[in-house]
């Protein structure tokens, strides 16, 4: 048998595997967060300061400029996707809780039939629907207005947020919405006074991925909305860069603050994030 | 006293109004639009007036023999190849490292995760920045470390571009995949740790014998949703690198776009947007047929 | 010369405390029980052993030889301790075969194939479970589970093998049998066991000597009629005999020259009074007597009690009756009283020598 030292009680050698698990754990979050690192220090400088300092280096003399004209260029778009970001998740929460609660909840036949038709889509590339989506858009009248983005994420968004409500609602026991249907409810009382009181979860965590995802989103902005007065944030960033040298100051600074919801929402919101995505991976 | 009758019709009402709206989009929005997409590729609309004559697989063919096409779909399987591997890799080893009971696991964990919130515009232009052959960050930063003869061109290389790209989604989707393979490590009992600690078993032949092979299930979801991210990452190319340099980098979707709101080549397009969502199907249908058997 | 030593264990997690100086000596080839209710400490106790715990305090010895020491900072892991155990959940690895179940320990130490065949079928082959050696753990039973998970101890021919609760997963019937499978298994292969139960049943039947713990702290330990009959404090008494002792509280007073427990509702004459009350500060005491050494009569007995019968339980082979005195309740169990009716007046007496009397304060016993 073999037996090992440690060292006496009162000094502990830290043990070196633990040693290296952190280092290791540690160069990772370096990995991880320099580009992020770089992006700050680079949009707190000014355009001389770029040239001459590395992009990892702190600015001697922050400077708020790059933030500003960034800010300018980008205010109207930031204004149009939050709009339209806001509206379009509450709808997809809603409607999601709503089509879960209707195939999970009430037993008929084919509900699940349903659900997998639904599901599917959350697979679709979007590429696959794209042209006959802009024809219906222009032909709603809805091209370069944000009520057209907040159609198509709202719809687009409809599978996962339906998947996202079924898995949740899936652990409500049947007991309780029997109970109700005795107490006489009928499915839209239920809905109401029983499944929706319980629904906070499910909400917080599906309103943020879903805020993420069409906060996130380029292709649908670029296709729907061009470079008109209604552009979302993502595809302004891209049109911040003019000219022929970038600004890379500017267009750091424009990044950030695109970044800048979805990660405050991140930080706040995070755990929920993570426990919707943790679900969704169990369940596939 | 309601009816029985009464009671079940409404409850089919209600039932209706809860799912009207729901389905009726996804019918237009996904279904329909899939089919019509269909139709414009077996038609030969080209240029801004549509034009719906029905001209049989003819797009198609133009596709098989065009190199453009062929570059890309090779390029899609080569991003397959070298992200989804490294990525499910990057995460399981994520994943083991905070499994080893670490302090403020839960700091580590939002960090590793953080990339995946970003939106693929974000991350194109961080790492466009990060790989900037002048000035960018990785070259000044090897320099000032002297190891300036490690500089690079990045994505500017020929033959390493597509490559770098894969670095920048391992980057992006290892958080989520570590999400997955910790919430399976978590779910194996400990008792069997502790059964194989008492066997015998020493750290490494802990993961290698008795955790990783239970990983069975976490793994297979985490490909399935990596291929699908492989053939949707339309984004992020198209900043970070716009396809080139040439063709190198040029994925599916990327020609897509170009092709029809560049080009206006509609029906063309379109027969590559369907062929993607074919390939894409292949995986999908058979995984959504695995999961969900057992609930039929 | 296998013998546990365990000197002044302490555990604790945070503020709670769960082992209190727990000190234990387990001797060669006894079937050792630890015993208690739930969170007592028994199942830390036997990971201490195991090395899956590693004590704030105290020292592990097995056969001479140091496992783990508090004094001296030696540990040796679990991998290295010659000590094979069996889980309560079984902890059998699901997605291997029985075969590589139970082969596991000896290919992790690197046995060569042909050695690890014929003691992986030799195990498997005393246990009952040779035609299981080709399927996986989901489509075994519990019972077949269970004796797996012994061959995968078994085949190692440990030291010392230690058992969390191995039969608590199996239904009541099964169990009967698996105990005694078990007994039988101890008789033929001559190994040291370290078992722990909170089923006092079990430990009775199973047990060489007993360890009786409770909130961290070692009770008491002896053979199964030690603590039966002379149970050191009130909790060892309440925690062992099915049904339970009857415990009456009562104060020790002199009256004529004898020693009398006054109950206050009647009095009872002890006759070694005189030494016990030497032995006591207060005269606050409870008074244990075991439901089948109380006797019913119809007529009234000298330093007899009246009782009255609330309820009966006929078992067949015995009757267990609920009494009644003067708002307390007693059980007592009797097999030969057979005519007794709800709502009868009886009278009980106490068999002399099989009354304990416990210092209400410090809660040992007495006498």
């Amino acid at each position: 048998m073999k037996t090992n030292k440690i060292g006496s009680k009162k000094k502990r050698l830290p043990n070196p595997k633990r040693v290296f698990l952190y280092f290791l754990l540690i160069l990772f979050v370096f990995l991880t967060l320099l580009p992020l690192w770089s992006a700050v220090m680079t949009a707190l400088k000014t355009q001389e300061a770029l040239i001459y300092s590395n992009p990892i280096q702190p600015p001697i003399k922050p400077s708020l400029d790059a933030f500003g004209t960034a800010f300018n260029e980008l205010r109207r778009p930031i204004l149009n996707s939050l709009m339209f970001t806001i509206l379009a998740t509450l709808l997809s929460c809603v409607l999601g809780s709503m089509t879960g609660y209707a195939l999970t909840k009430v037993k008929f036949r084919g509900a699940n039939t349903i659900f997998l038709f639904i599901i599917i889509g959350i697979f679709i590339p979007y590429q696959a629907v794209l042209i006959p989506l802009v024809q219906i858009i222009i032909e709603l009248g809805l091209w370069g207005e944000i009520s057209g983005l907040i159609l198509t994420h709202t719809a687009y968004g409809i599978p996962i947020c339906t998947l996202l409500f079924k898995s949740f609602y899936d652990s409500i026991p049947d007991s309780l919405i029997n109970a109700a249907k005795i107490d006489g409810a009928g499915i839209g009382n239920t809905y109401l006074h029983v499944v929706l009181p319980l629904s906070v979860t499910p909400f917080v965590v599906t309103a943020v991925f879903q805020f993420t995802q069409i906060w996130n989103d380029l292709l649908f902005g670029l296709v729907l909305t061009g470079a008109g007065v209604s552009q979302p944030a993502s595809v302004a960033l891209l049109n911040l860069q003019g000219g022929f040298v970038t600004a890379w100051n500017v267009q750091m600074a424009g990044t950030l603050w695109y970044t800048i919801p979805s990660l405050i929402v991140y930080l706040v919101l995070g755990k929920y994030l993570i426990k919707g995505f943790m679900t969704g991976a169990i369940k596939g | 006293m309601v009816s029985i009758k009464k009671i079940i019709t409404r409850d089919k009402i209600s039932t209706i109004l809860f799912l009207i709206i729901p389905i009726v989009l996804v019918i237009i929005f996904i279904y329909i639009c899939i089919i019509w997409n269909v139709v414009v590729s077996l038609s030969d609309w080209d240029g801004l007036r549509p034009s719906y004559d029905f001209k049989g697989f003819g797009q198609y063919q133009k596709l098989f023999t065009n190199e453009i096409f062929l570059t890309s779909l090779w390029n899609n399987i080569v991003l397959i190849l070298i992200f989804v591997p490294g990525s499910l890799v990057m995460g399981l080893l994520l994943a083991i490292l905070l499994d080893q009971k670490v302090r403020k696991e839960n700091v580590f964990k939002l960090i590793y995760l953080l990339p995946f919130t970003l939106s693929f515009v974000v991350t194109g232009f961080l790492w466009r920045w990060m790989y900037n052959v002048r000035v960018g960050v990785l070259n000044t930063l090897l320099e000032s470390i002297g190891l300036g003869f490690f500089r690079n061109d990045w994505i500017q290389n020929v033959d390493w571009a597509m490559f770098w790209v894969c670095v920048v989604l391992i980057w992006q989707y290892s958080g989520y995949m570590m999400l997955i393979f910790l919430a399976g490590i978590r779910s194996i009992p400990e008792s069997q740790v502790m059964a194989a600690a008492v066997d015998g078993a020493s750290g490494f032949q802990m993961y290698y014998r008795i955790i990783i092979p239970q990983l069975k299930a976490p793994i297979f979801t985490g490909f399935v949703l990596l291929l699908v991210f492989a053939l949707k990452a339309f984004d992020l190319i198209f900043i970070l690198t716009g396809g080139g340099p040439g063709y190198t980098t040029e994925i599916l979707p990327l020609t897509m776009y170009k092709e029809v709101f560049r080009k206006k080549h509609f029906s063309y397009g379109s027969a590559i947007a369907t062929i993607l969502f074919l390939l894409i199907m292949i995986v999908v249908i058979p995984y959504l047929y695995k999961t969900y058997r057992r609930e039929k | 010369m296998t013998n546990v030593i365990i000197k002044n264990l302490m555990k604790k997690y945070g503020k709670t405390v769960a082992l209190m100086d727990v000190s234990l000596e387990i001797k060669e080839g006894e079937f050792f029980i630890l015993l208690g209710p739930s969170g007592c400490g028994k199942t830390t106790t036997l990971m201490c052993i195991a090395g899956l715990i590693k004590p704030n305090k105290g020292e592990v010895r097995l056969g001479g030889t140091v496992l783990s020491s508090s004094e001296s900072g030696e540990f040796t892991r679990p991998q290295n301790r010659d000590a094979a155990m069996v889980f309560q959940d079984y902890a059998i690895y699901p997605h291997m075969t029985v075969y590589n179940n139970i082969a596991f320990p000896l290919q992790i130490r690197g046995m060569n194939k042909s050695k690890v065949e014929s003691k992986v079928r030799d195990v498997s082959q005393r246990l009952g479970i040779s035609n299981l050696l080709d399927r996986k753990p989901k489509q075994l039973s519990g019972g077949q589970r269970q004796r797996v998970a012994l061959a995968r101890a078994m085949v190692r021919d440990p030291k010392i093998f230690l058992m969390d609760e191995p039969l608590s997963n199996l239904d009541a019937k099964l169990r009967v049998y698996a105990r005694a499978e078990l007994k039988k298994l101890h008789e033929d292969m001559g190994t040291t066991i370290v078992y722990v139960t909170h089923d006092q049943m079990e430990a009775m039947s199973l047990g060489d000597r007993i360890a009786i713990l409770n909130d961290g702290v070692l009770e008491q330990v002896g053979t199964p009629e030690e603590i039966y009959e002379n149970p050191k404090n009130l909790f060892v008494a309440g925690f062992i005999g099915n049904p339970p002792i009857n415990l009456i509280e009562g104060t020790l007073i002199e009256r004529n020259g004898k020693i009398i427990v006054e109950f206050g509702f009647s009095s009872y004459e002890l006759s070694n009074g005189i030494e016990i009350m030497k032995k006591t500060k207060t005269p606050e005491i409870m008074l244990g007597i075991r439901p089948e050494n109380i006797t019913i009569t119809k007529e009234s007995r000298e330093n007899a009690i009246q009782a009255e019968v609330e309820v009966i339980e006929p078992l067949g082979r015995e009757n267990i009756f609920h009494l009644r005195v003067n708002d307390k309740p007693l059980i007592a169990v009797s097999i030969t009283n057979r005519d007794l009716n709800v709502g009868e007046k009886v009278w009980i007496s106490f068999d002399t020598n099989r009354i304990h009397i416990f210092d209400k304060i410090s809660q040992k016993k007495i006498n």
